[in-house]
């Protein structure tokens, strides 16, 4: 295991769902995408537009000629600027995405920082099937397609999820919640509960047969008194 | 049957063995499978114009059999072959051969693609056609989830077209290593050829690993054995095979599209291209890192974090090659003369939608963004952007070499309005997928908000569908009717195929191509025959020469690759129903073996029909006096000293190697996730101590059979042939007790097993020491060949046929030396 502790405690204060880490990493991913997409595009546009064939003379054109040999030489000028684009451009994506991995450890293990209690984590065991979602908790009650969870901005859920049948996968878009459902192997994830009323849909992200679509099931956050009244009760 | 008949002849085109005429069939053939995925591609995007309403009946299961065909006709049955149907016509004009080195294996290997594509539209019919997503994933891709006969239909197919594929490779490294024009070494050839030469590496290692994979998943389908079902890392394995060999098949599909934009920027720029070395050097490095980055397709799955992030570090190390790549291509552009023709503007606009697409692709390299892409429209549309973008260039290359293959120029203006139209289309339909990212793939249902965007996407598809059409009418229109075509009508092209005529005759040129002075002439082959045997240069180099035949014309035409072809469609048409057709019980002894036939006849019939007609057909294709010359004069490094249908049989027995490899990390792969000491060898050691014996003396016998073979003894060659086929039917003996004894004695059969065994752990030694009898038995089945042929006297001028199959019968032996401990002794 790899014990790096200086990097989980990069992981701003504050940031506790994996939402917030997957917006601030998309939008800073986005905008450079976008702004090295445009500076590239533009520029190939102008140079394009720039040396199109207007019909001159070809005096003083090193033309190629049919059926030469490729040199070995290269216009060094142009060579020059090949490796400083590549470099430049490797420098980028090097270091935005070290950036995001620094994030990464944060997003694999869920919140460790002492001011989140751990004791009151909630595990629960999720199980996709064709063609819904068991939700099983740690006093053995069972739920089907409808995962209650108490609220708290403190409160961690942890899922452990796996599959009866073919493989699923487990998917919350609002929380940026994603996990394989896979027979035989059991995955992990973990959410932050949040303010109460609040649902969150769930989906299917993996093909798994004629009812992929319409694999849907709700996490609902309960006030927790309400919750608990649920959790220990009946059915 | 040597000669062909003329083209206006239909006989002509089902027998001919001419790169020229294979490379038409396969772009013809591509583009009618391009027209069948683009048609289900507008089925699902109508389904996806509203998600409250149904278009296709049994609506879950008619858009998962268009989805998952839709995936698997465009990624195998049109993007590779239509690249191909280019690689085949120009790759020998470019590099100055007269034809690819196997033509009887060339016109072989696109009769089993063709055929292949025949196989699965019969699926349709089957009950249903495979309803598991192109990527066929574990468990849904067995029959307890997709039962229909239509799916084992799919994935016969599938096998099939890898078959082909596999062929087509040995034939191009083959070709490219040996059969290269005096003077023109690897770091001279065209870019289009390096191209090709990359995709082909990459293919004879990927396509073997997924044949496997294929291979397992047959025997799970059709003989009960339990490898994708098992909760040892089941599903986890087929995740591992699949993706090993799906990322390299990206690139596969992508680089000939690389090297037709390459060849096109600078034809049409009139600059060569900058940075070539480096271009070359990327191309090596992206083949060699794409068998190392495969899972970044399963950051979601179980394994640990540090693999994870070595395919992470691995995923940014590949970006980097392509990033080079882009940026020669813009900087050749730079102070050229760039004249926007139709060719050019596919393969400019190709770039484009690639640089869009390759920035998408880094977003999904960074893991905790993957997090939230996995299994979104984000993949869909980073994918159709590259993939589909990239092969734009395909269509360039459509326009660029049309006048080159018929003789006829097309029209300007309706070319440009095509590539106007298809640029609008295409960015409709791919962006609006972005917009809707957060859609789950593979769903006909999905939230509300995103209808907007979706059916703007559909309105997209349909433009960029219908654009295709004006190439057609464009294209067919100037073949009827439209004027003559230069030999070469584009300014400042280099290569070869544009200094001879268009469209070029049987034969390529007159002569032999050589570069020897530097650049391109055509040397009569005259004078120039016996120059180069006294010159004593390359003709002594290598055996060449030897099996050169004089004045022997060489052979442009045979029946059997289609001949073969059509048998093993038969033959797999019959086995995939043929699980549903027989029940066989192996009773309580050998004599209590019961087999009924429940339903028709039909499967069980054609499977048996189809295996005796491909015996057949084989044979025959043995006994045929085809004459393929190699070259006498060629620049063959670093193969120099390997004569081509040696270098040929190294080629096919590499990709055997990795067939092997694929079910023997399956093996070790689920042993480790069962827990590896919990499993004790299921048969007696005793009988693979025999068989190791019985084989190794079979090596040295078959070693004998080429010694008398080169000294000219008949009987001695007969004899130890002989002697080798008895060994092999004693290991087979002694294989079927050990087996007999296991499943009657032990109650051990493929896909069920007592204490202390498992089921998985038996279905993995019958399938994987079954794979290897097979090897042997198709052993047998050549041995007998060449036994009978020695007997009647050959083999004494020429001993290559015995020292290949020996080759080959040694490889089988070297095989065993694996299995023997992993199956008897541990």
């Amino acid at each position: 295991m790899i014990d790096i502790p200086v990097l989980v405690q990069q992981a701003p204060e504050g940031w506790q769902t994996q939402a917030e880490v997957f917006y601030e990493i998309f939008l800073v991913f986005l905008v450079i995408g976008t702004l090295v997409g445009t500076v590239v595009i533009i520029y190939t546009l102008h140079h394009a537009y720039k040396y199109r064939d207007t019909g001159e003379d070809d005096d003083g054109f090193d033309a190629p000629q049919l059926g030469e040999l490729p040199s070995t030489q290269s216009d060094s000028g142009k060579s020059k600027k090949l490796f400083l684009s590549f470099g430049l451009s490797a420098i980028i994506v090097i270091s935005v995405v070290v950036y995001s991995y620094t994030l990464l450890l944060y997003v694999e293990e869920g919140p460790s920082q002492p001011e989140i209690e751990t004791e009151g984590n909630m595990d629960i065991k999720v199980t996709g099937f064709q063609f819904g979602w068991e939700f099983e908790y740690p006093n053995g009650q069972t739920s089907l397609d409808t995962m209650r969870v108490p609220a708290g901005e403190d409160q961690v859920i942890r899922l452990h999820v796996t599959s009866d049948d073919v493989w699923h996968t487990f998917g919350a878009t609002e929380l940026r919640l994603k996990i394989d459902s896979i027979p035989g192997q059991t995955a992990e994830g973990w959410f932050i509960a949040g303010e109460a009323g609040n649902s969150y849909l769930i989906e299917c992200f993996e093909l798994c047969g004629a009812g992929h679509s319409q694999m849907d099931g709700e996490i609902v956050v309960m006030e927790p008194d309400e919750f608990d009244e649920w959790y220990e009760g009946d059915d | 049957m040597a000669e062909l008949p003329p083209t206006s002849s239909i006989k002509r085109w089902l027998v001919t063995t001419n790169h020229k005429d294979v490379g038409i069939l396969y772009v013809l053939t591509a583009t009618f499978f391009l027209l069948f995925g683009g048609a289900l591609a507008l089925l699902l995007r109508v389904e996806l114009w509203d998600p409250l309403s149904t278009v296709l009946a049994g609506r879950g299961m008619a858009y998962n059999e268009a989805v998952t065909a839709h995936g698997l006709i465009m990624v195998f049955w049109f993007l590779s072959p239509f690249a191909f149907g280019f690689a085949n016509y120009f790759v020998p004009l470019q590099i100055g051969a007269d034809d690819l080195a196997f033509p009887r294996l060339n016109a072989l290997s696109y009769w089993m693609y063709a055929f292949s594509g025949v196989l699965m539209g019969i699926s349709f019919f089957q009950g249903g056609t495979m309803t598991g997503g192109w990527t066929l994933y574990a468990p849904l891709n067995i029959p307890a989830y997709t039962p229909s006969i239509g799916s084992t239909g799919t994935v016969l197919a599938i096998a099939m077209f890898v078959a082909a594929v596999t062929a087509s490779t040995i034939n191009f490294l083959t070709t490219i290593h040996h059969s290269r024009a005096e003077g023109m070494g690897l770091m001279d050839m065209p870019m289009f050829t390096w191209s090709i030469l990359a995709t082909v590496w990459m293919m004879l290692f990927a396509f073997a690993v997924y044949l496997g994979a294929l291979l397992l998943l047959s025997t799970d389908r059709i003989l009960g054995s339990v490898y994708f079902s098992a909760t040892e890392g089941g599903a986890l394995l087929w995740g591992h095979l699949f993706w090993f060999f799906g990322h390299p098949e990206v690139y596969i599909v992508l680089f000939p599209a690389l090297g037709v934009m390459l060849e096109i920027f600078q034809t049409f720029s009139g600059n060569r291209l900058v940075g070539r070395k480096w271009v070359i050097i990327a191309f090596v490095l992206i083949s060699v890192q794409s068998f190392l980055v495969w899972m970044h397709h399963m950051y979601l799955t179980t394994i640990n974090l540090e693999i994870k992030t070595l395919m992470m570090a691995t995923t940014i190390g590949i970006s980097l090659p392509f990033d080079l790549l882009v940026f020669a291509m813009i900087y050749t552009l730079v102070k050229g003369r760039i004249r926007f023709e139709t060719p050019f503007l596919f393969a400019f606009g190709s770039l484009l939608l690639f640089i869009v697409g390759g920035i998408t692709g880094v977003f999904l390299g960074a893991i905790v963004l993957d997090y939230e892409f996995r299994g979104t429209y984000w993949v869909v549309a980073h994918f159709h952007y590259v993939m589909f973008g990239g092969a734009t260039a395909l269509f360039g290359g459509v326009y660029y070499w049309f006048p080159k293959m018929t003789g006829k120029m097309y029209n300007e203006l309706l070319g440009k309005i095509h590539f106007a139209v298809f640029f609008v289309g295409f960015n409709i339909v791919y962006f609006s997928m972005f917009t809707a990212w957060e859609t789950p793939r593979r769903v006909f249902e999905y939230n509300q908000a995103l209808v907007t965007s979706h059916q703007i996407g559909t309105v997209g598809a349909f433009i960029l569908g219908l654009s295709f059409f004006i190439m057609f009418y464009n294209l067919g229109k100037s073949y009827l009717s439209g004027p003559d075509a230069p030999d070469n009508p584009w300014q400042y092209s280099r290569t070869a195929e544009w200094a001879i005529s268009s469209p070029p005759p049987l034969e390529n040129w007159d002569g032999r191509a050589s570069y020897a002075n530097g650049h391109l002439e055509f040397i009569d082959e005259g004078h120039d025959e016996h120059a180069a045997a006294t010159d004593g240069g390359h003709a002594s180099e290598n055996e060449a020469s030897d099996y050169v035949l004089g004045d022997k014309h060489a052979s442009h035409a045979s029946i059997w690759p289609i001949a073969v072809s059509g048998s093993v469609l038969v033959f797999l048409l019959g086995l995939s129903g043929i699980a549903e057709s027989l029940s066989i019980d192996s009773g309580a002894s050998l004599s209590g073996i019961s087999v009924a036939l429940e339903g028709t006849a039909m499967y069980p019939v054609l499977t048996a029909v189809g295996l005796v007609a491909l015996l057949y057909t084989s044979i025959k294709w043995g006994l045929e006096d085809f004459y393929a010359p190699p070259a006498q004069i060629a620049d063959r490094w670093p193969f120099g000293r390997i004569e081509k249908n040696k270098l040929g049989m190294w080629f096919f027995l590499a990709s055997d190697v990795l067939v092997f490899g694929a079910f023997i990390s399956a093996a070790v792969f689920i042993r480790v996730h069962a827990g590896w000491h919990s499993w004790t060898p299921i048969p007696d050691s005793i009988f693979g101590l025999v068989n190791t014996f019985v084989l190794l003396t079979s090596s040295f016998t078959v070693i004998l059979a080429l010694v008398f073979s080169r000294r000219g003894n008949t009987k001695g060659l007969v004899a130890s042939i002989g002697a080798t086929m008895l060994l092999a039917l004693t290991f087979m003996g002694v294989k079927a007790f050990e087996w007999w004894e296991k499943i009657y004695v032990d109650g051990v059969t493929i896909g069920a097993a007592p204490e202390p065994y498992s089921a998985i752990q038996a279905s993995v030694y019958f399938v994987t020491t079954g794979l290897h009898a097979v090897h042997v038995v198709i052993g047998l089945v050549v041995a007998a060949f060449l036994l009978v042929r020695a007997y009647q006297g050959y083999y004494l001028d020429d001993h290559r046929p015995v020292e290949y199959f020996g080759l080959y019968w040694h490889f089988v032996d070297i095989v065993w030396v694996f299995l023997f401990p992993l199956f008897y002794l541990f």
